[in-house]
């Protein structure tokens, strides 16, 4: 009954707030939506039993993506109300195609559910006597081990990709190189002179 | 399927936050409204006093230096992710396991010295 | 008790979010790429609903690493729309045709 109860909490939650990161007029309200919908999907995995892949969601998405489009939207001095010009001259055409869209995954839904489609075998059973973390972590690194160092190429890539674009040296500052500082000697900056009388010393 | 009983406190908690929150937002907005007269004109809602116009908008623009450590914050974020399986299925998974992670760790060790040695951490 | 089928909805509903939102909001790209962020969205649940319902862990794995793919592709492509603006000025998709021929 509760779980009936927070599954159309959850679901209303995630189509409402996805509909309005779509149609928000102001994109710093966009992201704060996107955030609103990746809580309630991960609210929707819970209940799924999928525990790992919730936390994930909040941590990854909501902790680090939703983040970052939201240092996006705040470094770009845009004037958004110009960008959306074209809102409504669009609209017919994608309301259009989304709802050919919607039709054909009705339609998907309704020959899955006929039995059309067989499913294959089971590959990984989910066990009864492991969490689910624990469950995903034997599966992650044995089976999918190649698909797993692939992902980390995935980062490397990603990492190296976004320095190389957005990474410049800036002129005009003086950054402090702290092992030229300890590197340097006392008779490299100081000279002991004994002037004579009535002669300067040479800098 | 995974027992769903043991997530119920906290979505009593999440009922209770969510609750008193509301509550805290609009009843003194319902209170304010029913109680007082609520007539504003342009005088009333122009800045008095200590208050001043604003100069700009209130979007202030970041540097881009931001977004770079928060790519790198992405990246080691879903490293630190991953981790989490392995540590608890380590038993489990043997010496294969084990050195997949490694390889992994020392992929995205690579991409840390890259972006060490470009200067991507330096904050001058 | 809930089926699969009312987490199918769900996921196609937010998929064709999504994909309204791509064409609604041709002009700002990052509405784009957060309409691309609810499509993977949409597609975890799916992949997610059908690993449970199947009894599957597969399903699970292969969300991680939509995951994955998801976090690089914003990324990337926010690296991209910085450098863009930089030159330009504005994000408008509309002028992304200077490489035509």
């Amino acid at each position: 009954m509760i779980q009936t109860i927070a599954f159309y909490l959850f679901a209303t939650l995630v189509i409402a707030s996805g509909a309005l990161t779509v149609f928000a007029r102001n994109p710093v309200h966009s992201v704060l939506w996107l955030i609103l919908a990746f809580f309630n999907a991960a609210g929707l995995m819970i209940l799924l039993g999928a525990e790992f892949i919730a936390m994930l969601l909040i941590i990854v998405y909501v902790g680090a993506v939703a983040v970052l489009f939201l240092f996006v939207v705040m470094m770009l001095d845009v004037d958004f109300a110009e960008l959306r010009a074209g809102f409504v001259r669009y609209l017919p055409l994608g309301a259009l195609l989304a709802i050919v869209l919607a039709v054909e995954i009705v339609f998907a839904i309704g020959a899955w559910s006929a039995g059309a489609i067989n499913m294959g075998a089971r590959i990984a059973p989910v066990a009864s006597d492991v969490s689910n973390t624990q469950a995903i972590g034997q599966l992650l690194y044995t089976r999918y081990i190649f698909l797993f160092e692939a992902a980390g190429i995935i980062l490397l890539v990603a990492m190296v990709g976004a320095i190389v674009l957005t990474h410049r040296k800036r002129g005009g500052v003086k950054p402090q190189d702290i092992g030229h500082q300890v590197r340097r000697r006392p008779e490299d900056a100081t000279r002991l002179t004994r002037p004579e009388s009535g002669q300067g010393v040479e800098l | 399927m995974t027992d769903l009983s043991q997530y119920l406190p906290i979505l009593i908690f999440l009922g209770i936050a969510v609750g008193l929150s509301a509550l805290f937002v609009f009843l003194p907005m319902g209170v304010s409204r029913l109680t007082g007269t609520h007539n504003p004109d342009a005088a009333k809602l122009s800045e008095y006093e200590c208050g001043f116009p604003a100069f700009e908008d209130s979007r202030s623009q970041f540097d881009v230096r931001f977004y770079l450590v928060a790519i790198l914050f992405i990246i080691f974020d879903l490293e630190a992710a991953f981790l989490f399986p392995w540590a608890v299925s380590l038993q489990d998974i043997g010496w294969a396991g084990w050195t997949t992670m490694m390889v992994f760790l020392a992929e995205l060790a690579l991409g840390l010295v890259y972006a060490w040695k470009k200067g991507a951490l330096d904050w001058e | 008790m809930i089926g699969l089928t009312h987490y199918l909805v769900v996921g196609a509903i937010l998929f064709v979010l999504g994909v309204l939102g791509i064409f609604i909001n041709r002009k700002n790209v990052i509405i784009i790429l957060m309409a691309i962020e609810l499509i993977l969205l949409s597609v975890n649940i799916n992949l997610v609903a059908f690993s449970a319902y199947l009894g599957d862990l597969v399903g699970q794995v292969f969300s991680m690493f939509v995951l994955t793919v998801a976090a690089g592709e914003a990324a990337i492509g926010l690296a991209i729309l910085v450098i863009y603006f930089r030159g330009r000025g504005t994000i408008a998709v509309d002028d992304v045709n200077r490489m035509k021929g």
